[in-house]
């Protein structure tokens, strides 16, 4: 019956795939019900499978073909207490998923559902159509001139290279704040334009954060840019009026004569340097990140660094 | 003598890079390259209607068709082509007879113990539908016929003696002609299943002198699905028509159908013109390429090697001990050992194909309270090689199985 009991897991999941398994399945599922009803198993695939599986064992061990023969029902029972503990080990994990948004409860261990996630959107960017998507050419930029917040002595240092005008560096941005909110006396974060150029005005907008950094509100700048799609010359100038002690005159005009655009350029020359394939790309202290990752995948890897 | 290994050339499968060890004859023979052939020709070159149609396609067919009914005339020695119907197989032959014979009320048929279903069941049914009685032969202790015990149960009251010439789960032969002339000599009329004899053994139904014989292609190298009965012309218009339709009249009115003569009478709607053609073919390969003399030497080479290392098992061996007695035909089983279990672990271990379960004649392992049996059954493309192979293999399984 053991052996019914496994191949009733096992072909049910291949029958979603293939029509000759089903049948295997629906024979698996035949036999256990009749075992449990007490009733003999009328089919033989027990037999069929304990002479295919001994069979092909005696090509290769004939020692180990007879143990297997001779043992079967126990061995059998062992897998099923196996595959039954296996199965209750991935509902427990499932379930700690959907409840932490990680397979282990609570913590930032290496969940296998994060491959999960890449399907969706953490893997998404907005490509610069320019250079081969490959995390293995990436090369860890210097922080140079760039804009940073936190420490400057920080275990960890966080380059990001973004585009204002990104839908994904724009979904990356409350993780971003999350993390410095929750390491801001651990991680020093560094923000490098690369605005991707067939994003409408993303070079505009890039030179427009620029402009009020000559005023000192880069980062309040920044956080409005992030959470405002429309960047038109005009919205530009409209977001930086709703910065308190920005003149907007004076913007307006560094805007105008698009002062900053060799700052914007320089930063763009790091990121192909950089082998930079699209935004945002993250590197904590030199790992890449590509795309816009969850807070836990964030933490495990700054937790690590912290260690 | 026809030289084995040039035989085995013939037959793809046994060309194929993993080509099996093919000891399940007596459920299915492998087909010869000579029976593909014609069986194709039929559908690339004339694949048209036989005997309806006037085109030169339509008249290959005919020619064909015509050509293999001779063939298999010529290969159970019937006196006319006309004497051959084609069936589907031979269970289609026992069941033509079973609804066109006159029987009437009280009328005995005669069955040995140990029939196929295919010659049990139409009369099971027919048993109960036309009120007759079915009385059985029961064999000797070694499963070979008694001849006494047949004729101390024969009387004027039997009207068929319905049975197995060679069984196709022991192996043994019966003698038919003595059957036929003691049911003869009694007034009753001899239908013999003759699926299991007639790849085996040279056939004449003139000399055996009885009066139906039912046989299959895929037991003689012709394809499945085909099959064929012998009818002695003299019991032609006896016998009422069976399955009826197109073909099987030459005129019909709003009120009545005039019935043609045999082979017509008995062959309703289209036929399958390429088996037929293929069944030709086979009949013909195995009476000319390969002969009687070298399929009887390769049954008796491989049953001796091969009942000899089940002996040394103390396998018990359903039918004599003697392999010249079983044809192609080993049955066994070991004590405590799963048949089904046996044969697909030959299968999967050395890619030997056997049978396992109880053949088609579950009536005589019911009265013999056995699960059912490992039939190795050989023809004359198998090799002393192979059985030499088999043996080792059986080793090797046993080793594991036995504890």
């Amino acid at each position: 019956m053991a052996i019914c009991v496994i191949a009733l897991v096992v072909f049910s999941v291949l029958g979603i795939f293939s029509a000759s398994h089903r049948k295997i399945a629906k024979e698996a599922f035949d036999c256990v019900f009749r075992r449990l009803t007490l009733r003999k198993c009328e089919t033989g695939l027990d037999k069929r499978l304990k002479s295919q599986i001994t069979g092909s064992l005696m090509l290769k061990a004939p020692r180990v073909a007879k143990f297997t023969y001779k043992n079967f029902e126990v061995l059998s029972w062992i897998l099923t207490i196996l595959l039954i503990a296996s199965l209750g080990y991935s509902t427990f994990g499932a379930y700690n998923f959907v409840r932490y948004g990680n397979c282990n409860g609570d913590s930032d261990e290496f969940c296998i559902f994060d491959a999960l996630i890449p399907e969706g959107e953490s893997e998404a960017i907005s490509a610069c159509g320019t250079v081969e998507p490959n995390l293995d050419n990436l090369i860890v930029p210097q922080i140079g001139d760039s804009h940073t917040i936190g420490p400057e002595d920080a275990k960890v240092i966080i380059i990001e290279f973004g585009c204002y005008s990104c839908p994904f560096s724009r979904e990356a941005q409350p993780v971003v704040e999350q993390v410095l909110e929750e390491y801001k006396d651990e991680v020093l974060f560094v923000f490098k334009h690369f605005p991707i150029m067939t994003h409408n005005d993303s070079l505009q907008a890039a030179i427009a954060s620029e402009c009020a950094d000559e005023q000192g509100f880069f980062w309040d700048y920044h956080t409005i840019l992030f959470e405002n799609d429309n960047h038109s010359k005009e919205a530009l100038i409209e977001h930086a009026g709703l910065i308190e002690g920005l003149d907007v005159a004076q913007f307006s005009l560094c805007l105008a004569v698009q002062e900053y655009v060799d700052v914007v350029n320089t930063e763009i020359d790091e990121g192909k340097a950089s082998n930079i394939y699209g935004t945002p790309t993250f590197f904590i202290n030199g790992e890449p990140l590509v795309g816009p990752k969850t807070f836990r995948q964030f933490k495990r890897v700054i937790n690590r660094e912290l260690k | 003598m026809a030289n084995v290994e040039k035989l085995r050339k013939d037959f793809p499968i046994l060309n194929s890079k993993n080509a099996p060890i093919y000891f399940d004859n007596a459920c299915n023979t492998l087909r010869p390259r000579q029976v593909l052939d014609v069986m194709n020709e039929y559908y690339e070159d004339f694949p048209s209607c036989v005997g309806r149609s006037h085109h030169k396609l339509s008249q290959l067919a005919t020619q064909k068709v015509d050509a293999a009914r001779k063939q298999l005339q010529n290969f159970v020695g019937a006196k006319k082509s006309s004497e051959i119907i084609f069936t589907r197989n031979a269970t289609e032959g026992f069941n033509l007879i079973a609804n066109s014979l006159d029987f009437e009320k009280n009328d005995i048929i005669v069955n040995s113990d140990k029939e196929h279903n295919s010659n049990l069941v139409p009369w099971l049914v027919i048993e109960q539908k036309k009120g007759l009685k079915r009385v059985m032969t029961t064999s000797n202790t070694d499963n070979t016929f008694d001849v006494e015990a047949f004729e101390q149960m024969m009387n004027k009251g039997v009207k068929l003696v319905s049975i197995v010439e060679t069984s196709n789960m022991d192996g043994v032969t019966n003698p038919i002609k003595k059957i036929a002339k003691i049911a003869h000599d009694y007034g009753a009329l001899v239908l013999v299943d003759g699926a299991q004899s007639t790849p085996h053994f040279e056939t004449n139904v003139k000399n055996s002198g009885v009066d139906f014989m039912a046989f299959s292609a895929h037991k003689m190298l012709g394809p499945s699905g085909m099959g064929a009965l012998y009818i002695n012309q003299k019991h032609e218009d006896s016998l009422a028509p069976f399955i009826v339709g197109g073909d099987t009249v030459s005129d019909t009115t709003y009120e009545q159908a005039i019935f043609e003569k045999p082979p017509k009478k008995f062959e309703a709607g289209l036929q399958n013109y390429a088996g037929i053609i293929g069944f030709g073919a086979a009949a013909n390969y195995l009476k000319k390429r390969v002969g009687f003399s070298t399929i009887k030497k390769q049954d008796l080479a491989i049953n001796n090697l091969i009942t000899d290392k089940l002996l040394e098992h103390n396998a018990t061996i359903i039918g004599p001990k003697d392999a010249k007695e079983r044809s192609g035909i080993v049955s066994f089983y070991l004590q405590g050992l799963d048949n089904h279990q046996l044969a697909m672990m030959l299968d999967k271990s050395a890619n030997i194909a056997v049978r396992s379960g109880v053949h088609c004649v579950h009536s005589w392992f019911n009265a013999h309270k056995l699960d059912g049996s490992v039939r190795v059954s050989s023809y004359f493309y198998n090799t002393i090689k192979e059985a030499q192979k088999f043996n080792d293999a059986l080793d090797k399984v046993l080793k594991v199985m036995i504890k």
